[in-house]
């Protein structure tokens, strides 16, 4: 009787602090992004101005309107977009047949070359950026959309194409050489009967390689050059670096039209995505 | 039979490569690949293409790349500075002969190998050769694994591969502001000088340096880590609690740090720790909790803690939902024993859930390690409005380029970047990184399904 009454107590004891924890992780989690659609929507251009509430002045769009009017945000988050469609429409196609082929042929140095790509895929892809950067020069690449989206194909290839072959791997050999036995190509066989039921993987892989470029940084300060060629990050990282005293507000309202369309993308897609980063990430 | 069909097929296959298939196997097409490849690359050896035609004087486009590789060019003061030679590109010019030539090298052990089958099955089978014939279907076998991975290979080759080569070569060179930036000066091979200069040799400030910038990156990597997954666990283990009426409100909030880009949140969290104007100071001041402002990015000690924190801030969610994913996968009976209700239940998950979690997610520890060891990010742009160098300076940082702050990543990003530039002290500690690295990764991959199921 004593015993339960003491566990009882203990209960009630633990379950408010866990709530209490919670509700302050909440504030640390909610305060910064509400700052953020603040300050996009506040008239000061500057950090002071704002304070400690940032609703506290009457809404405004004069944020966005100086964000197109004065810089090249437009551009920026064309030049963005285009960067990942070639980078993911060109990873996904290189990287399935690539996989396909690893997955389902015997060939000299097959072995070796999947060891390599794993050994490539811990170098982070800076550490050649000299190299990059002259091989680019020499092509002449350099402060254009195609030469970056070289650079970032050739870094996506070595651990998406382990991480789908090794999908492929999974899928009975049986399937594809009873299409071989009825007269289809490999080609066939591949685009008819591994394709589409690799398209979880496949979807996964679309969206990580077609998000990369709108958060990487290195790269592209390194190829691009003009204002005109930059993607979202310089941008935005150029338009606060050293004066986000007068700019910030400015920032913020370039930062909410990024966000925004990725945390909706990934509440939908939530799901999806979560079984494949599952996949992706814990196997044993 | 001919008894010494192969013995003479080897010796004229190694005279000229592709001969002993043409004279002696009857595969006159694949020998005259072959024999073409080596007539190309010995094309390149020996005619020099000049004002006056092609010459032959053995001093062709490939002799030239392996030469300027060895020499890195002549310092000629006299020429204008753009007709100088460039030591870097003559480095990546003589690589990318290297490259040519390794091929060269392993289409010739190719051939050796596929005299020593065909002959073997002349053996075998009483004198029969298998022909041109048998060489085009094979090839068109072959072709379709050949054309889908030709655009990969040479990809690879040239953005991968080369650039990997090029910094390993990049460390034993004196490539570096002020002194030897090519095309104005020479870039000359200094052997292990560098790596002398930066694990304790004539330079200590280059050593104090290192030595702060590894001991952080360390540190950094075990505590953000270690953050970021305990912090992931506690709350994915919390909203598992029945009493937690509204766990999916909880989790759904949870979730937004991971769908907005990181170097977003950084950016964003650079202005409100800023210690002059950011809100966190100005509402510390107005609770009364402090009187002057908090240094949170400039001082040392406060900025590591900082870095910390708000990559635990955008690298928890992650965590959470992996750690709930495991613990619904794994069974209902620990999905339900892992909710954290009462005493009893704590005893039961730190010695029987969390354990078990924690060998689960190993290769996710493992791997967030690595990750963790290479955020560029969390100690750049977070130290964004911090200063010239962003982020605490050290009493080396002018010369040095790397502050307080500075993981072994964020310290190569400025060598390279930021003056004065250091290539070659960039390409050691990228060197460095990948010794260290690769262990961890491949022991990870081993653990992997796809690693232990797969023949390779």
């Amino acid at each position: 009787m004593e015993n339960k009454r003491h566990r009882s107590a203990g209960h009630i004891f633990s379950t408010v602090s866990i709530h209490v924890v919670l509700i302050i992780f909440s504030i640390l989690i909610i305060y910064p992004l509400l700052y953020v659609i603040g300050s996009a929507f506040s008239p000061s251009n500057n950090l002071q101005g704002i304070g400690i509430n940032p609703f506290s002045q009457a809404p405004t769009l004069a944020q966005f309107t100086k964000l197109f009017e004065n810089t090249s945000y437009k551009l920026w988050y064309t030049n963005t977009l285009i960067i990942a469609v070639m980078v993911s429409s060109a990873t996904l196609i290189i990287t399935s047949t690539a996989a396909y082929i690893f997955s389902r042929f015997k060939f000299m140095l097959r072995k070796q070359m999947m060891i390599a790509f794993l050994v490539f895929q811990i170098f982070p892809s800076f550490v050649g950026m000299v190299a990059i950067y002259v091989l680019l020069l020499r092509i002449g690449g350099l402060d254009t959309k195609w030469g970056l989206a070289l650079v970032y194909i050739a870094s996506n290839i070595p651990y998406n194409t382990w991480l789908v072959k090794s999908y492929m791997d999974s899928i009975p050999k049986s399937f594809d050489e009873a299409a071989r036995i009825d007269g289809a190509t490999n080609f066939t066989a591949f685009r008819r009967i591994i394709l589409p039921i690799a398209r979880p993987i496949l979807t996964f892989l679309l969206i990580t390689s077609f998000l990369g470029p709108w958060m990487d940084f290195i790269i592209p300060r390194m190829v691009l050059r003009s204002d005109k060629q930059f993607t979202l990050a310089l941008g935005l990282f150029q338009l606060i670096d050293g004066k986000s005293a007068n700019n910030y507000t400015m920032f913020a309202a370039g930062a909410l039209l990024v966000a925004v369309p990725f945390v909706v993308l990934f509440l939908i897609g939530q799901k999806s995505l979560l079984t494949a980063l599952g996949a992706a990430g814990v196997k044993e | 039979m001919d008894a010494n069909l192969r013995k003479k097929a080897l010796i004229s296959g190694c005279l000229w490569m592709g001969l002993g298939h043409i004279l002696y196997l009857k595969q006159q097409v694949k020998g005259a690949l072959y024999a073409l490849a080596e007539l190309a690359v010995l094309f390149f050896i020996a005619f020099e293409q000049t004002a006056e035609g092609l010459a032959l004087n053995f001093n062709g486009l490939i002799v030239k790349g392996v030469r300027g590789f060895i020499t890195l060019g002549v310092f000629n003061p006299d020429l204008p500075v753009r007709q100088r030679d460039h030591s870097i590109f003559l480095m990546i010019d003589g690589l990318i002969c290297f490259v040519i030539l390794l091929l060269l090298i392993v289409l010739f052990v190719l051939s050796i190998r596929s005299i020593c089958a065909i002959t073997a099955h002349y053996k075998a089978t009483g004198g029969e050769l298998p022909g041109n014939k048998a060489f085009v279907r094979s090839m068109s076998e072959k072709a379709f694994p050949s054309i889908g991975l030709s655009p990969l290979v040479i990809l690879l080759l040239f953005f991968v591969v080369l650039p990997i080569l090029f910094s390993f070569f990049l460390a034993f060179t004196n490539y570096s502001y002020p002194d030897h930036i090519p095309p104005a000066n020479k870039v000359d091979w200094v052997g292990f000088k560098n790596f002398v200069d930066l694990f304790g040799g004539g330079q200590s400030m280059w050593t104090t340096a290192l030595g702060r910038v590894l001991l952080w990156t360390l540190v950094w990597a075990l505590l953000s880590t270690a953050c970021v997954y305990f912090c992931g666990m506690f709350v994915a283990f919390s909203l598992l609690n029945r009493n937690i009426r509204i766990a999916p409100f909880f989790r759904g909030l949870f979730i937004l740090p991971y769908a907005v880009p990181s170097i977003i949140s950084l950016m964003v969290w650079s202005n409100l720790l800023n210690g002059t104007f950011g809100p966190l100071n100005a509402m510390l001041k107005q609770i009364g909790i402090i009187k002057t402002n908090i240094p949170w990015l400039t001082d040392p000690s406060m900025a590591k803690f900082s870095m910390i924190f708000v990559n635990t801030w955008t690298g928890f969610p992650y965590h959470m939902l992996m750690v709930t994913s495991i613990l619904t996968s794994i069974s209902p009976d620990i999905f339900e024993a892992a909710s954290i209700d009462g005493a009893s239940n704590w005893k039961r998950n730190r010695f029987i859930t969390i354990p078990m979690v924690l060998r689960q997610t190993m290769p996710l520890i493992i791997m967030s390690f690595t990750y963790n060891v290479n955020n560029f990010g969390a100690a750049y742009f977070l130290f964004m409005g911090a200063g010239a160098s962003r982020g605490p300076s050290a009493a080396d940082t002018v010369s040095t380029n790397a502050n307080a702050v500075d993981i072994v990543v964020s310290w190569i990003y400025k060598l390279t970047l930021q003056n004065p530039q250091k290539f070659q002290y960039a390409a050691v500690l990228a060197v460095l990184v990948f010794v260290v690295l690769t262990p961890f990764a491949i022991w990870n991959y081993t653990r992997t399904k796809s690693y232990k199921e797969s023949d390779f």
